[in-house]
C-alpha cells in the first residue's frame, strides 16, 4: 500500500500558477505573523495524484459498482445529468451574496423546490437552509422551541423518540437542550400508544418520530398519535428518512404532523459522496413559518416577464421571528439543484418512484423469506422478519438471531460474506429493537433480475459453512478490519517525517 | 421520456400504476430511471399480489392521497437540460466580470482533475464507509485529508469535515465547553469576538441553546485589533473564538498572544482563511486549542454558498469529546495495513442523545475534492496561492485607498484578501452604481452592522487582475464623484 506522502518527488508544486501580482507580497504580513516552516503536504505532479487517485476510487465500493441495499439510506441511482448542471458557471460560480437582480434563476430554482416540497409534503412553507438531514431536524425542532417560547411555555422541555429512531432525532433534539423521553415500540414493532399516552404531558414539546418506522412498516395509528402529542400541547416532528415509500400516496401533513425534513440526498438522488454532502430542507405547518431560518424566497409577478420569462422577480425574505441562521448562506445549493433535476425527470409522477421503491422492497423480502424447497433444505435456519407485517413499505429488516444461536453466525458475519459476492452490506444492527438485525433497502432502481440474483445470493450464505462466513470477507481488498486496533492506537494521521 | 411519451395514449389523471400497464400497450420502450417499470404486474403475481394499491393497504385511508401531485409534468434529460441552461444561464456569475465580493468565501480556480476524478462513480455514490472492507480508497483519502488539514493549521487531529466554518465554529464552542466545563472558573461563559460576521454568529447561538452556554463578547479596540486588556476577563471562560484574519479581511498579533491571556483552563477557538496559512503563521503554533475554517478555497467553487466545507482540527485533549467523524490507520486480520471509521462511540448512531454532536452526513466528497486541491499544489503551491492572494489584497488596496474620498476603516493593520473602507456615502448605493458599470464591487457592511452602512467590504482573491481593479476604481471614483458635493 502507498500513501500519498510517499510522493515527494517533484521541485515546487505539482500545479502550476501564475506569479503574484507584487513582488513583494509576503512583506504585507509583518514578521512576527509569518509562517516560518510550510505544512508537510506532499509534492506530486498531475500523472502521479490522478494515478494515486484513481486507485483509490478503485478501492471503493459505490451504487456504480454494484448493488447497495444499505437501509434507511436510500442508495439509489444518481442520475449524470445532475452532474453536469452543477458544473455550469450559473450555480458553480455564483456568490451567495450577489445582488438579487444577478441571481434570478438559482433563485426561481430555489422558489420551484420550496413549492414543490411544501406539495409532497402537505406543509405550508419549507426553507432548503439545512445542510443534512440531522440539521434540519435540528433546525426544525428549534423552530418549535421558539414557538413554545413565544407563547410562554419554556417549562416544555421534554422530546419524545420512539425507540426505534434514527440516532439524530435525540442527538438533535438534545442539542436543543431538551431532555430525551425514548418510549419502548410494541410486540410488531409499531408505536405503542399506551406509552406514548404515559408519555406525553405539560412538559411535552415534541416527538419525533419516522413514518414508515425504521422497520420499514407503516404506523396505521400515526393519526392518533399526532392528536395524543397536540392534546398535550406537543408539536409533531417527521423524520423524512424514509420518505422515498410515501411520496404521493400521503404525506406527513394528512397524518398531523407540524413539521417534517427532506433528505434531498436521499429520496431526490443527491449522491452521497462517501458521507455527504446532504440537503436536509424542512417544511412547516403555517404556524412554526415565522421561525424558520433567514432567509427563505419569495416572488411577485411583474409586467416585464422577469429574468427568467416566467412573469416574476425573485426575491429574498426573512421571517418575521426568524432563528436566523443554521448555515452560514442559503444552505447546499448545489445539492437542491440536482434534486431539482431529479424532480423535473418525474414531475407528478414522483408516486410512481415511490410505487416502485415499495415494490421492489416486497418483491425482494419475498424472495429471500420464500426460498423454493430445494434451497430451503440445504439453509439450516432462515432469518425471522424484524416486524411480521403483509407488506413492507420501501424496505425491511431481517433478524439472524436464530442463525446466531445455531451455528454463531451473526448478521455482521452475514454482512461482511455478502461483500465477497460483490454486494454493499446492508444496514447492521439498526434498528437496535431488533436482534442481530440487517435491514435492506433496495430502491426504486434495482432491476428484477439484481434483486433475484441477490435473494439467491443471500440464501446460498445462509447454506454456507458457518466458517466460511464467520471468516468473511475473503475477496476484498483488505480482509476484516481491527476496529479494536484502531480505536488503542489511534493513528489519525500520518506520522510526518519528524 | 418513458412517462411523457406515454402521456399521449393515457388520461392526464391516470393513477401512476395504471399507466405503467398503458406504457407496456403504447410500446414505449424508455425505461430510464426505473428498470422493472412494465413488469409490475409479473413481480406483484410472484409475490400474490394483484395490483400495486395492495402494497400501500396498510395506509389507512383517512390518511390516504387520493388525487394526483399537483405538479408539472414529467421532463427529459434533454429538456431538464434545456430548462438548467436557461434558468441558470439568467444567472450573472463572479467570472463574467470584475468582482470583489469574497465575505469568507473564495473566487478560486479549480484545477480541472478534481471535479474530474472526484465525481468517479466509486468515489461518487459511496456512501459513508461503514465497510472498510470495500471502502479503503474514501477512508484513504480522508485519513490523508485529515493529515493535510493538521499540518497546515499545526494541531494533531482533525476530523473529515463540518458543514462551513460556521457550524464548524459553533460546534468547536459546544465541544470546548464540554472539555473545559468542569474546570472553567466562569461556567459556560464563551466570549466571541465582536469582529465574527453576524451569520456566523446567528449559527454560534443556535447551536448553543443546549448546553447552558452564556456567550459574551470579546471587545475589539478602536483599531480593530482585538483588546487584550479587556481580554484578560475571558481567563477562566470555557473558550475564547476569534478569527484570523477577523470580517474584515485584518491580520492581528494580538490573536497570538491571547492564549497566555487566557491561560490553559480556558479553550482558545481559532477560525482562519485556509489559504492565508500559507503565509501566515498555523494557530496550533501559537496555542491554539481547536482551528476552525472555511475549506471551500481549496477543492470547490463557490456554489452559491453550498456544498462546501468546514475544517475542524484540535488538540489531542479534546478528541473523545470533538464532533464528525474520524478516520483511523489500523490492520486487517491478516496484518495488513487498512484504515477505517474510529471512535464512533462519540457519534450520534452510537449514543444517540449523548452524543457529541447530531452530525450525520458531512461533506467528504467535498473534503476529498479539497484533498486533491491540497496535495496538488503541495507546500511551495500553497505557498504561492497565499502570496498571490496577498498581492492582489495590497495592490487593490493601495488602488481604492488612492481615490480621494475613500478611506480604510483600520488604516494601521495588515489584510489578507479582504480590506474595509469607508465611503461618503452609502455603501449600497455605491455597489448599485458599480453593479451598473459591470463590477460587483463587494459587500455593502450595513448588512452586517446597522452601524457601518457607508462601510464597504473589498475582497480580493488570487484571480484578481491589474485590469479588475482599474475597472473597481473607475467605478468607484466615478460614483464618488457623483455623491461628492
Amino acid at each position: 500500500m502507498s500513501d500519498i506522502f510517499e510522493f515527494n518527488g517533484a521541485a515546487g508544486s505539482g500545479w502550476s500558477q501564475p506569479e503574484p501580482m507584487m513582488e513583494d507580497a509576503a512583506d504585507t504580513v509583518p514578521p512576527s505573523l509569518r509562517r516560518l516552516n510550510l505544512p508537510e503536504w506532499p509534492r506530486a505532479s498531475e500523472p502521479e495524484l490522478v494515478r494515486h487517485y484513481t486507485w483509490l476510487s478503485q478501492r471503493n465500493f459505490g451504487i456504480d459498482t454494484g448493488f447497495y441495499p444499505l437501509g434507511s439510506c436510500t442508495m439509489k441511482h444518481n442520475p449524470r445529468i445532475n452532474e453536469r448542471i452543477v458544473q455550469l458557471p450559473g450555480i458553480d460560480r455564483i456568490h451567495p451574496l450577489q445582488p438579487e437582480h444577478q441571481i434570478q434563476g438559482l433563485l426561481s430554482i430555489f422558489y420551484e423546490m420550496q413549492e414543490m416540497l411544501e406539495i409532497c409534503a402537505g406543509m405550508d412553507q419549507v426553507t432548503l437552509q439545512p445542510v443534512a438531514g440531522a440539521q434540519g431536524e435540528f433546525t426544525a425542532i428549534r423552530c418549535i422551541q421558539e414557538y413554545h417560547r413565544s407563547n410562554g411555555e419554556n417549562h416544555r422541555d421534554k422530546v419524545i423518540v420512539p425507540d426505534s429512531a434514527h440516532g439524530t432525532n435525540p442527538a438533535s433534539a438534545a442539542m436543543c437542550g431538551y431532555d430525551i423521553i425514548e418510549i419502548p415500540s410494541a410486540e410488531d414493532g409499531r408505536i405503542d400508544l399506551d406509552a406514548l399516552r404515559a408519555a406525553v404531558g405539560e412538559d411535552t414539546a415534541a416527538m419525533m418520530i419516522t413514518n414508515p418506522s425504521t422497520l420499514g412498516i407503516f404506523e396505521p395509528e400515526i393519526a392518533e398519535a399526532a392528536e395524543i402529542v397536540h392534546a398535550a400541547g406537543g408539536q409533531m416532528y417527521y423524520d423524512g428518512a424514509n420518505f422515498n415509500a410515501i411520496l404521493g400516496k400521503t404525506d406527513p401533513g394528512r397524518m398531523g404532523f407540524d413539521a417534517v425534513h427532506y433528505n434531498l440526498h436521499k429520496t431526490f438522488s443527491q449522491p452521497h459522496g462517501g458521507g455527504g454532502p446532504g440537503s436536509g430542507p424542512i417544511g412547516v405547518k403555517s404556524h412554526l413559518a415565522e421561525f424558520l431560518p433567514s432567509p427563505l424566497v419569495g416572488r411577485q409577478e411583474v409586467e416585464d416577464g422577469g429574468a427568467t420569462g416566467d412573469g416574476y422577480r425573485y426575491f429574498w425574505k426573512t421571517p418575521e421571528n426568524t432563528i436566523g441562521k443554521v448555515q452560514q448562506w442559503h444552505g447546499n445549493a448545489g445539492a437542491v439543484v440536482r434534486a431539482w433535476a431529479f424532480y423535473r425527470r418525474y414531475g407528478r409522477e414522483l408516486e410512481l418512484m415511490s410505487e416502485h421503491a415499495v415494490l421492489n422492497a416486497n418483491y425482494l423480502r419475498h424472495q429471500i423469506m420464500n426460498p423454493d424447497t430445494e434451497t430451503l433444505a440445504g439453509i439450516e435456519v432462515m432469518p425471522v422478519d424484524g416486524a411480521p407485517t403483509d407488506v413492507v413499505k420501501h424496505e425491511f429488516t431481517l433478524s439472524m438471531q436464530p442463525l446466531k444461536e445455531r451455528t454463531g453466525v451473526t448478521g455482521k458475519d452475514v454482512a461482511k460474506r455478502l461483500l465477497d459476492y460483490g454486494y454493499m452490506s446492508p444496514t447492521l444492527y439498526f434498528p437496535m429493537i431488533v436482534p442481530e438485525c440487517l435491514m435492506i433497502e433496495p430502491t426504486e432502481t434495482e432491476s428484477r433480475e439484481v434483486l433475484d440474483k441477490f435473494a439467491d445470493d443471500f440464501l446460498a450464505i445462509l447454506a454456507e459453512d458457518p466458517e466460511l462466513v464467520t471468516t468473511a470477507p475473503h475477496s476484498t481488498d483488505v480482509r476484516r478490519v481491527d476496529e479494536v486496533w484502531a480505536a488503542r492506537n489511534l493513528i489519525l494521521r500520518h506520522p510526518g517525517t519528524e | 421520456m418513458y412517462v411523457a411519451l406515454c402521456e399521449n395514449s393515457c388520461n392526464e389523471h391516470s393513477r401512476a400504476s395504471q399507466f405503467c400497464l398503458g406504457r407496456q400497450e403504447a410500446g414505449c420502450e424508455d425505461l430510464d430511471q426505473l428498470p422493472n417499470l412494465g413488469r409490475e404486474q409479473e413481480m406483484l403475481e410472484a409475490m400474490g399480489l394483484q395490483s400495486m394499491d395492495d402494497l400501500f393497504s396498510d395506509i389507512p385511508e383517512e390518511v390516504r392521497r387520493t388525487d394526483p401531485l399537483p405538479l408539472r409534468g414529467p421532463q427529459s434529460e434533454e429538456e431538464i437540460w434545456a430548462d438548467a441552461q436557461r434558468l441558470l444561464g439568467a444567472n450573472i456569475d463572479l467570472d463574467s466580470r470584475p468582482s470583489f465580493l469574497a465575505a469568507g468565501l473564495a473566487r478560486n480556480f479549480v484545477p480541472t482533475m478534481v471535479p474530474m476524478l472526484a465525481t468517479r462513480g466509486e468515489f461518487l455514490t459511496s456512501y459513508t464507509p461503514y465497510q472498510p472492507e470495500v471502502s479503503q480508497g474514501m477512508l484513504q483519502a480522508m485519513w490523508e485529508f485529515q493529515t493535510m488539514v493538521s499540518e497546515l493549521v499545526g494541531l494533531p487531529v482533525s476530523n473529515v469535515s463540518m458543514y462551513d466554518a460556521s457550524t464548524a465554529a459553533a460546534e468547536a464552542i459546544t465541544c470546548a465547553v464540554r472539555v473545559k466545563g468542569r474546570k472553567a472558573t466562569q461556567k459556560g461563559v464563551v466570549y466571541v469576538s465582536q469582529f465574527v460576521p453576524p451569520h456566523r454568529l446567528s449559527v454560534i447561538e443556535n447551536y448553543s441553546q443546549g448546553g447552558g452556554i452564556e456567550l459574551r463578547t470579546l471587545e475589539h479596540g478602536e483599531d480593530g485589533r482585538i483588546n487584550l486588556e479587556a481580554a484578560t476577563a475571558a481567563a477562566g471562560a470555557c473558550a475564547v473564538y476569534v478569527e484570523q484574519p477577523n470580517a474584515f479581511g485584518e491580520l492581528d498579533e494580538g490573536v497570538m498572544k491571547l492564549k497566555e491571556i487566557i491561560g490553559e483552563n480556558t479553550a482558545l477557538i481559532v477560525g482562519v482563511d485556509a489559504v492565508s496559512l500559507g503565509i501566515v503563521e498555523a494557530p496550533g503554533n501559537y496555542g491554539a486549542d481547536i482551528v476552525v475554517g472555511e475549506g471551500q478555497p481549496f477543492g470547490i467553487g463557490p456554489t452559491a454558498g453550498g456544498p462546501i466545507y468546514g475544517l475542524f482540527a484540535c488538540q489531542k485533549d479534546y478528541l473523545r469529546l470533538m464532533p464528525g467523524r474520524i478516520v483511523g490507520k489500523t490492520i486487517d486480520e491478516d496484518g495488513k495495513d487498512a484504515f477505517t471509521l474510529t471512535l464512533s462511540t462519540r457519534e450520534q448512531h452510537i449514543r444517540r442523545h449523548r452524543a457529541t454532536s447530531n452530525i450525520c452526513s458531512n461533506e467528504t466528497l467535498i473534503a476529498l475534492m479539497g484533498a486533491m486541491h491540497m496535495s496538488l499544489l503541495g507546500p511551495e503551491g500553497l505557498e504561492r496561492l497565499a502570496l498571490r492572494v496577498a498581492a492582489a489584497t495590497e495592490a487593490t488596496k493601495q488602488a481604492v485607498c488612492a481615490i480621494p474620498g475613500v478611506e480604510l476603516v483600520d488604516p494601521d493593520t495588515p489584510n489578507f484578501r479582504e480590506f474595509a473602507v469607508k465611503l461618503p456615502g452609502d455603501a449600497g448605493e455605491a455597489i448599485a452604481h458599480m453593479d451598473e458599470a459591470g463590477v460587483l464591487g463587494g459587500l455593502d457592511l450595513g448588512d452586517w452592522w446597522d452601524s457601518m452602512s457607508t462601510c464597504l467590504l473589498i475582497g480580493c482573491d488570487e484571480r484578481t487582475s491589474q485590469s479588475d481593479i482599474d475597472a473597481l476604481t473607475s467605478a468607484l471614483s466615478s460614483w464618488i464623484e457623483e455623491v461628492s458635493p
